[in-house]
């Protein structure tokens, strides 16, 4: 009897080893869980981890589970490549990460050095994949994405002939600002203002006021994340009035937006490269998953990107291997569909690795962000000339 | 009439302790480093650059008792110096092609040497509070240049280029690197050292001390300053390049900040200002604390440098190697 | 000059003015503790940013009014200052200024992490439906919020200049700044009414952050830009010269609005910032220094 028993915990210990030596396969990401952007590290990990079950629920990564092992940078430079180094040591054959783009590049040349592939899945500064490395791969657009595909919507709307711009003085803001200035005059607009402006103490009053008396047809922010707001307010109490404001993603994009300036953003379009009304194939199903992991949360693309980037290492680890270069080779072979749109690593036009994200216009329409365009992704219908 | 021969007798009450021999044990503790932790280069590196940045920064916070909170713009201009002058498309034409990462350190050095000669000689006029505030204005000035003009690379900010090798070794390599940090720190060190037993740092104790007293002794206070703003200018902009080197990717937005400025000040205050090791000791002591809290208690990692700032300054306003003070004398005393 | 670019001029100057006013709340405060303590609050901004998260909790949490938030902001605010000045920086005892200025550094550090502990990072605001009115004056807008912000100001600098000139207390704190140890020595309590003062300059700016919460947002590190902002109203006024920080906000409020809209805004923070520096090296009494008195 005894004896029996003991066999029984001896194969069950048995059991128990084996299923450690097979054990997981492990992924590693650095994001933003503390600091100034820990908003979009909780978006980031919501979506790894719907993706991470998703993933195992079908059985994980050629027979064992895929393992996620998650490194805080507290939006520090530093703070992030020695997360960074944490994993390259416990030997993950790729990272995603991180938020922010001044930290990524950084982390994308570190990355390069030690021969691990990275995989970007927030950060949009253009100069990640142009010219990038071979190591890094980036899952959502580059910033210029956003001014495209909302410069086209302007050009198709038609009538409007003069714009202005302000943006934000950080990369991202710089970058529209000069694809914007490139674009315009070619979809037939005048500049007639262009502005940038410094984090701090967000008064847009005067620039509103020179806006005004410019009377364009087109006003374009792109703001540091918490301006956007304070931007719309400002907008309703100077009393400019043009036919489009358009946001360009970040602060914009969030559904914070949505509640913070309530009517004053009714009707302003905003580009974005994902939200939930988009006609991908299990679009409406991913939302559902990201707001639960969100406790409720009203869950912003970074969310459905960085699902999207981890859905892609888990598929080149699984064509190849987990062996970095294995995985890096597998990457470049990369072709996905997933509920944030098509994922494969293109090099094109000075870019390297670069996925191509379509561009979505949104609008505001009764608190909510409806999609626009393109034709193929949209749900619903511009609403213009926006009503006075 | 200068001060030539002082006696220690003669050594104001709250001054320099710690000793070669400190020096020595903390330059070899790092040595080993790599032996033990070779797996945690990164921490390393980064740790050894702050390290040498919050000397430099003491020769003039501590020994010239000059608070600036501006520090940052001399690691940029460090390292924005060294990496548009080795980058091809960005070095001026008539330097005919790029320069030698270290001939672009040096010319580094030269040109914050000449911007602090400017800003010192305009606000060392401005006695205490006022200097503090004119360090955080003119490094917010430069910042504001470094993201609005177009030679800087804007705010899209610069990536390191390829770099040629040094005596045959990789710039890159994270074990080149830590050698070049922890050069770095002996070198603060060493001029620390040297420092304090020249004329220029008796007479900068004094002034420290007693300003109108030193004066009467026919020292000039404000030149005495201003060479201690060019030297730790100097050595904080080469900080700055290896900084650069590091990250080999910096925007004016994470390197300007003016918390880069209060992180180097921070770390020589908690560490020791009237010490001479007492910023290294507070730079590896903060960095340690930094990354034992980024994985342990993720949010709130900056939390402890306000708890520790406050207690510094409550309790032990020599710092935490000033704690350790009645050691420190018997270290401090050994010739 | 026709019709429209006289009221364009006519409004930038009215929201440099509304702008300013909040500025000089901001200064006062730190002008004020500087003017009897000699000692600059690093942790200003982050005071203010205390005064932005009491009303965000109130509305979140009773749907209170912003402005109904004043009368728990600028208790909690003066007792925050009251404590810290008795308890903390009291203690510094000879150190004082440059030990002081370091103590405020941490208290600023401790409490941006603390509500980054307890609020979150992102930025968070408050949709109050009159955010946005505004009423017109001969064809220039004007806020409401911002114009509340404006009276808001004025009257509680008009209520500390009654309390500096028309009081016992106000006596004996004009009479510590002037020279502590007289004070003393006539029966003051110093410490006391050093600590009262940081309690009244804790206060101003928590209710600097009130009166913004219904305009701007807030996150737990927005104090960094306060502080910057605050130090170069009080510089421009003259550090410890209460009418002077009123006319360095006001300045500093004008001159930015007018090179936003005329010049570029780019360089719009480093208007103020070279002006300051000028201040600094040309005039450190301040652009009033010498016409007005101080605290």
């Amino acid at each position: 009897m005894r004896a029996v028993q003991t066999a029984s915990l001896l194969v069950a210990l048995a059991t128990l080893t084996a299923a450690s030596a097979q054990s997981t396969v492990k992924v590693g990401a650095v994001t933003s869980l503390s600091g100034r952007f820990a908003t979009f590290g909780q978006m980031q990990r919501a979506g790894f981890q719907v993706a991470l079950d998703e993933i195992n629920a079908r059985g994980g990564v050629n027979g064992s589970k895929l393992e996620l092992l998650l490194e805080d940078d507290a939006s520090d430079t530093n703070k992030a490549l020695n997360a960074a180094e944490r994993l390259v040591n416990a030997g993950v054959p790729v990272v995603i990460g991180a938020y922010s783009s001044g930290i990524t590049k950084p982390l994308s040349q570190y990355m390069a050095r030690v021969k691990v592939p990275l995989l970007v899945a927030t950060a949009v500064d253009e100069t990640i994949t142009k010219p990038g490395n071979a190591y890094t791969f980036r899952v959502n657009n580059q910033s210029s994405i956003y001014t495209r595909s909302l410069i086209e919507q302007l050009r198709k709307m038609g009538g409007m002939r003069t714009a202005v711009i302000l943006t934000s003085n950080d990369a991202f803001g710089k970058s529209v600002l000069s694809d914007a200035k490139k674009l315009l005059p070619g979809g037939g607009f005048t500049v007639l203002s262009q502005d940038t402006y410094d984090k701090g103490l967000a008064d847009f009053r005067p620039l509103l006021n020179r806006y005004k008396s410019q009377n364009p047809d087109v006003v374009i922010f792109a703001s540091y994340e918490e301006d956007a707001v304070a931007l719309a307010k400002q907008v309703k109490e100077v009393g400019l009035a043009p036919r489009v404001i358009a946001g360009i993603a970040t602060g914009f994009a969030l559904p914070e937006f949505l509640r913070g300036a309530g009517a004053a953003a009714e009707n302003y379009l905003v580009t974005m490269v994902w939200n939930p009304d988009v006609k991908y194939p299990g679009a409406q199903n991913l939302y559902t998953r990201l707001k639960k992991a969100l406790n409720g949360e009203e869950p912003s693309q970074h969310a459905a990107q960085s699902y999207a980037a981890m859905l892609a290492a888990a598929d080149a680890i699984r064509r190849g291997g987990t062996d970095p270069e294995g995985v890096r080779a597998a990457l470049a072979q990369t072709k996905l569909n997933t509920a944030f749109g098509p994922v494969s690593f293109r090099t094109y036009g000075g870019y390297q690795n670069q996925n191509s994200v379509v561009g979505l216009v949104t609008q505001i329409q009764k608190g909510q962000f409806v999609t626009v365009a393109p034709a193929t992704a949209a749900r619903g219908k511009v609403v213009f000339p926006k009503p006075r | 009439m200068t001060v030539t021969a002082p006696l220690p007798a003669a050594r104001p009450r709250a001054l320099t302790f710690g000793n070669v021999w400190l020096s020595l044990a903390l330059l070899a503790v790092m040595l080993l480093y790599p032996f033990v932790f070779g797996k945690a280069l990164n921490f390393g590196v980064s740790t050894l650059v702050f390290a040498g940045l919050a000397m430099s920064w003491n020769i003039l916070g501590g020994w010239a008792g000059q608070l600036s909170l501006g520090h940052a713009a001399f690691v940029g201009v460090g390292a924005y110096t060294m990496t548009l002058l080795a980058t091809p498309e960005r070095v001026p034409a008539f330097l005919g092609g790029p320069v030698a990462p270290w001939w672009g350190a040096l010319i580094g050095m030269g040109l914050a040497v000449l911007l602090a000669a400017v800003w010192g000689a305009l606000t060392f006029r401005l006695r205490g509070s006022y200097f503090v505030l004119s360090s955080i204005a003119v490094a917010l000035v430069l910042r504001l240049v470094a993201i609005n003009e177009e030679f800087t690379g804007g705010s899209e900010g610069l990536f390191m280029p390829e770099l040629p090798t040094l005596f045959g070794l990789d710039l890159f390599d994270r074990r080149v690197e830590y050698g070049l940090a922890l050069a770095f720190v002996a070198l603060t060190l060493l001029v620390t050292h040297l420092l304090r037993r020249s004329r220029l740092g008796y007479a900068l104790q004094a002034v420290r001390e007693d300003e109108d007293g030193a004066r009467a002794l026919g020292i000039d206070p404000a030149r005495m300053k201003l060479v201690a703003f060019m030297l730790s200018a100097a050595l904080t902009a080469l900080g700055g390049s290896l900084y650069a080197v590091y990250l080999q990717a910096f925007e004016p937005h994470t390197l300007l900040e003016l918390p880069v400025s209060v992180q180097i000040a921070l770390m020589a205050i908690i560490g020791g200002r009237a010490s001479i090791q007492g910023p290294v000791i507070g730079a590896l002591l903060l960095a340690t604390f930094g990354e034992v809290f980024r994985t342990v208690f993720a949010s709130a990692n900056l939390l402890i440098y306000g708890v520790l700032i406050l207690a510094v300054t409550l309790f032990a306003p020599n710092g935490v190697l000033g704690l350790f003070r009645r050691g420190g004398r018997k270290l401090g005393t050994a010739r | 000059m026709d019709q429209a670019a006289v009221t364009a001029l006519l409004q930038t100057l009215a929201q440099g003015l509304l702008t300013g006013g909040l500025y000089a709340l901001i200064g006062t405060g730190l002008s004020l503790i500087f003017g009897v303590m000699r000692v600059i609050n690093f942790a200003h901004g982050d005071f203010l940013a205390i005064g932005m998260f009491i009303t965000l909790a109130l509305f979140r949490a009773f749907n209170l009014d912003p402005y109904l938030s004043l009368l728990v902001a600028a208790p909690v605010g003066f007792a925050l200052g009251f404590v810290i000045q008795r308890f903390v920086l009291a203690r510094l005892g000879d150190r004082l200024s440059e030990g002081s200025m370091l103590a405020t550094l941490g208290i600023g550090l401790i409490v941006s992490n603390t509500l980054l502990l307890t609020f979150g990072a992102q930025p968070q605001n408050i949709n109050v439906p009159y955010a946005t009115n505004t009423f017109q004056l001969g064809g220039v807008q004007v806020s409401i919020p911002l114009l509340i912000a404006g009276l808001g100001t004025a009257l509680a600098i008009a209520g500390l200049n009654l309390l500096l000139y028309r009081t016992e207390l106000g006596r004996a704190i004009r009479a510590t700044a002037q020279n502590p140890l007289g004070a003393e020595l006539q029966g003051v309590k110093t410490t006391n009414i050093q600590a009262i003062v940081f309690g009244l300059g804790v206060a101003f700016a928590a209710i600097a952050g009130v009166l913004l919460m219904p305009l701007l947002y807030a996150f737990p590190t927005v104090g960094e830009n306060y502080t910057t902002k605050a130090f170069i109203v009080t510089v421009l006024g003259g550090l410890g010269n209460l009418p002077g920080a009123i006319a360095g906000g006001l300045v500093l409020g004008v001159v930015e609005s007018l090179g936003a809209f005329y010049i570029s805004n780019n360089y719009r923070d480093a208007y103020g910032l070279v002006a300051f520096l000028l201040v600094l090296l040309l005039r450190p009494e301040g652009l009033f220094g010498r016409t007005v008195k101080r605290v």
